[in-house]
């Protein structure tokens, strides 16, 4: 199991590539945004900032509602997920496990849900929601993020179920459980690292989303992330320190939650249960 | 188990969500087809297959889809050729493979705004890195326009969503590379496969359906890609990326044709389900094979 | 039995009336000008006008150009739209097509007589026997240059489009360019080719009768000269909207650049030596004598049926143009908003704002400019419907493509031009 040299060789230069790759469009972001105006737009680009401010975070954080937006982004993306969750695993263990006439054809339909080019639906959302009251509503954009993720998520919950042996489930059966009981005490546990792998799916989904939040949220003290930061990009003007500033902020948050649950993300598709 | 009651207690309430916010919609969408409504918000009359008849035989429409098709490809390829280089760096054992793992993933959580505006940024030649450095590596000998020519502004929006999704796409490569058995490895290696070979005969046969399944999925999701490309190039330059989720809307909100831009998602839509469905009988029937 | 149920009826409207007259009148406004530091003076002049008027409340609701062609008629057709929304030009005549726009003539008229509004400014918004909107502010594009780097290379600011070649090559040197032209399928290329169209005679797109006048001898030289042009133009011009072209001339990396205002750029990120900065006219043609420009005048729709709050936006709208508040208004974006009115040209609280004063021989320069502004689809005092969808869609800069991406000849582009835009007016 020892790798050779060459072997080894080619694993490091492939992952320095990789890092390369992923991590330059960063450091350049994250440098740039305290860099002084001049410097960012400077016809000779610098590696590594030459000067050093923070006027773009402050004005970031005192003249725009950052801040809230940031509120809003990781309430509305917490409530998606865990409604999402909550509606996914029911349905998802019905579909694997339990028999009931329309069963695959109503596992397709679902399915299909990604067929349809989402911008069809943003016109009738809105006069619907408008019936209701919901527009300019957190809660208008936490409906939508999870009718989008429901489908992923119910297909992603039905394959992890399917790694768990079906011995366990049937001990529970002949012991008389009740299915309520089979799934929330037995299945769920088992698979818990694919439902995280879920949730965080779906986090990240409706922390990004960015069409439907741009049109259905009005006023300003209620938009997520996304849309206030394409808010400061400006018509005539824009101001590159500022936006590198943005764009510094709206990713340091995800970067820290993941910090926290990333490796569940991770451990949760490649492990997926036991097998 | 057989308790249809039961089964449907727990079907409903995902159902029911999913037909009153993405159903209903749907259907108001499909009646829209046949009316010849303008600006949104206003009313039509009924006009019949007329939007139908106006969109098939219209070359826009068509042109677009041969975007959509090109876009799907282009970005498939790129992305599965990336990812499975670094699901298989991933699957190696090193340290700091756990860190990694998870780090992988940073271009997927970042919004896609953000995303747009650093490779914005990072393109243009007024404090953009991309042209210096290519300069430099002397690949180029002046600053080029990415998105001047049709095939440079299409390749270039496919390798910046690649960039965003290639991450995600190699996890879940990861994913079905680690479900594939330790042992069958260890067979090859003392049976002394070299390393193609057990890549070709073991790793790449038993990867299938994870790669179909991607592949299913990922067509569908990078089909409905919009806002890289419309904040980025509008479908420009000279309609060279317009693909048909940037025509829908284009037609819908600047051409205020919003009938028409109803018509063009419905046969959109068609056309993918047909792609859907027959891509999931494909995969029960691999699934049954198995 | 009668006159108990006029006293009844009577009572009743004296309370509702009171009612109403003691509850405030509360208004939203809709504006576009989402950048921070704009949101933030505009909540400074809400904050007073609220005060100073407590039977009208009006709060701001920022949003952006990208949406609000989607959003607004949404919103219209939902109920849930604004009291007061900014336009443009050809934004109005989407709304105005969907009926959610009340005309404002009385109160245009008052304010006419009062403040006297630049003709320009209005024209645009006066049309099928009303007036749609109160002009808010003026934007027109004029050309930016550096004296000194004009002096470096020995040459004159140039008047016409031969003179501003020879300027652009001679300014192409040392991995500079000499002129900084978009071709991007976007409202800022609309905006620039336009304004070498204004300049060639070619400003009318449309007829009287409403058929489509692109294809024309002038558009083509237009089209031709700004193709020269926009050949010394940067590699990645075809992807610029206006913050590109502003931090490239701010870089000093373009030479020359059409923009509507660079002075907060120049100020902030640049060298914001005032003495420097050079603005002039957009060059003409060489057959031209005058040059002219393309003008954006803003304005704000009255978008609400509610007669209570017609009143109270009116008065609000009086407010705002008054010169002491209105210059504080335009200096929202010191240097790039500039007047409609004539007394709000001279106003105190224009010209006392910090940047203002710095660079006032670049604002009068550009203010003298805006007077020669004309707007495409507005410029014959008819207006046709189509013109939102054109504009929508950018066709002249798609024409521009046409030549720029694809290699066609001018009179191709401006065939394309002409058969694309008349698909769209159904003529």
């Amino acid at each position: 199991m020892k790798r050779t040299l060459p072997q080894s060789l080619a694993l490091y230069s492939g992952l320095l590539l990789v890092f390369l790759i992923i991590g330059m469009p960063f450091w350049w972001v994250v440098t740039g945004s305290i860099k002084v105006p001049r410097e960012i737009i400077a016809r000779v680009p610098t590696m590594f900032p030459q000067s050093f401010t923070t006027q773009h975070f402050e004005k970031l954080f005192q003249s725009t509602d950052f801040p809230a937006y940031l509120v809003n982004s990781i309430g509305v993306a917490l409530f998606s997920t865990v409604i999402t969750v909550a509606l996914a695993l029911p349905a998802a263990y019905a579909f694997f496990r339990m028999r009931f006439p329309g069963r695959d054809t109503l596992y397709r339909l679902i399915l299909l849900a990604y067929a349809f080019p989402t911008i069809v639906v943003l016109i009738p959302i809105y006069g619907l929601f408008a019936k209701v009251g919901l527009i300019d509503t957190r809660t208008s954009l936490v409906i939508v993020n999870v009718a989008f993720a429901l489908p992923f998520s119910i297909w992603m919950m039905r394959s992890f179920l399917s790694t768990v042996p079906k011995e366990i489930e049937e001990a529970a059966i002949i012991d008389g459980a009740p299915a309520r009981v089979i799934l929330l005490r037995i299945m769920a546990p088992l698979i818990a690292p694919g439902i995280a792998s879920v949730a965080i799916f779906t986090f990240i989904a409706s922390w990004t989303e960015y069409l439907f939040a741009s049109v259905l949220i009005v006023s300003d003290v209620r938009r997520t992330v996304p849309v206030g930061f394409a808010g400061i990009i400006g018509q005539y003007q824009i101001d590159w320190g500022l936006l590198l500033a943005g764009a510094t902020a709206a990713t340091i948050p995800v970067v820290i939650l993941f910090a926290f649950v990333g490796r569940w993300f991770v451990s949760g598709l490649t492990e997926g249960a036991v097998k | 188990m057989t308790n249809p009651r039961l089964a449907f207690l727990f079907v409903t309430p995902a159902l029911l969500f999913l037909a009153a916010v993405l159903g209903w919609p749907l259907l108001e969408a499909v009646v829209l087809s046949f009316q010849n409504v303008g600006v949104i918000g206003t009313t039509g009359s009924w006009v019949g297959l007329d939007n139908y008849a106006k969109v098939i035989g219209s070359a826009g429409f068509w042109n677009s889809f041969g975007r959509s098709a090109l876009w799907v490809v282009a970005n498939a390829v790129v992305q599965t050729f990336m990812a499975l280089g670094v699901a298989l760096l991933l699957n190696q054992k090193f340290p700091g493979v756990r860190i990694a793992r998870t780090w992988i993933i940073l271009t997927w959580i970042v919004p896609t705004v953000v995303v747009v505006i650093i490779w914005r940024w990072l393109l243009s030649s007024s404090g953009g890195m991309v042209n210096p450095l290519l300069i430099q590596a002397g690949v180029i000998d002046r600053p080029v326009g990415f998105f001047a020519t049709r095939e440079s502004a299409m390749a270039t929006l496919v390798m910046i969503n690649s960039w965003r999704w290639f991450p995600f796409t190699a996890l879940m490569m990861l994913a079905g590379l680690t479900r594939i058995p330790g042992d069958l490895y260890e067979a090859a290696r003392i049976d002394g496969a070299s390393a193609m070979k057990r890549f070709t005969r073991i790793t790449w046969p038993l990867l299938q359906p994870t790669l179909l399944v991607l592949g299913i999925v990922g067509t569908l999701l990078s089909f409905n890609v919009f806002d890289v490309i419309w904040l980025l190039t509008a479908g420009g330059p000279s309609q060279a990326t317009q693909t048909l989720p940037v025509l829908i809307y284009e037609t819908a909100f600047k051409g205020y044709r919003l009938s028409e831009a109803a018509t063009i998602s419905v046969l959109t839509s068609i056309l993918l389900m047909a792609f859907a469905l027959l891509a999931t009988r494909a995969m029960t029937a691999s699934e049954e094979a198995r | 039995m009668k006159a108990r149920l006029l006293t009844i009826a009577g009572l009743a409207s004296i309370l509702m009336g009171s009612t109403a007259f003691a509850e405030p009148v509360s208004l939203t406004l809709w504006h576009m000008e989402q950048p921070p530091h704009r949101v933030q003076r505009m909540q400074e002049l809400l904050d007073e006008f609220n005060k100073a008027h407590p039977d009208v409340q009006v709060k701001q609701e920022p949003q952006s150009w990208g949406e609000i062609y989607a959003k607004a008629p949404a919103a219209f057709a939902a109920g849930t739209g604004p009291d007061m929304l900014f336009a443009i030009p050809d934004f109005t005549t989407v709304i105005k097509g969907i009926d959610a726009v009340v005309p404002v003539d009385d109160l245009a008229k008052d304010l006419e007589a009062k403040h006297g509004f630049v003709p320009a400014t209005i024209a645009p918004y006066q049309y099928d026997g009303h007036t749609w909107a109160i002009p808010a502010y003026n934007m027109a594009i004029s050309m930016w240059f550096r004296n000194s780097a004009l002096k470096a290379a020995g040459v004159e600011v140039p008047k016409t489009w031969t003179e501003w070649k020879a300027v652009a090559e001679k300014l192409s040197t040392d991995g500079r360019y000499g002129v900084g032209l978009p071709a991007n399928k976007q409202l800022y290329t609309d905006q620039t080719v336009y304004a070498l169209m204004v300049n060639g005679g070619a400003a009318d797109i449309y007829k009287e009768d409403g058929s489509i006048s692109f294809d024309t001898p002038e558009t083509v030289a237009s089209l031709q000269a700004y193709g020269d042009l926009q050949k010394l133009s940067p590699p990645d011009s075809t992807s610029w909207t206006w913050g590109e072209a502003e931090a490239c001339f701010a870089s000093a990396s373009c030479g020359t650049i059409l923009q509507f205002s660079v002075i907060n750029t120049y100020e902030t990120q640049a060298e914001a030596d005032a003495a420097d900065l050079g603005v002039a006219p957009v060059p003409h043609s060489d057959d031209q004598s005058k040059s002219g420009t393309i003008s954006y005048s803003n304005a704000i729709m009255l978008t609400t049926k509610d007669e209570a709050k017609q009143a109270g936006a009116k008065v609000f709208l009086a407010w705002l143009l008054e010169p002491a508040n209105y210059g504080r208004f335009l200096t929202m974006e010191p240097g790039l908003f500039l007047p409609v009115t004539n007394d709000g040209a001279k106003a105190e609280s224009f010209w006392s704002d910090k940047v203002v004063t710095k660079y006032k021989s670049q604002v009068e320069t550009m203010i003298a400019n805006s007077q020669n502004g004309k707007l495409f689809g507005f410029t014959t005092g008819k207006v046709f419907p189509s013109i939102g969808a054109i504009s929508g869609q950018n066709v002249i800069a798609e024409s521009l493509q046409k030549m720029v991406v694809d290699g066609q000849s001018a009179a191709e582009a401006a065939k394309f031009g002409q058969a694309r835009m008349s698909e769209i007016a159904g003529k």
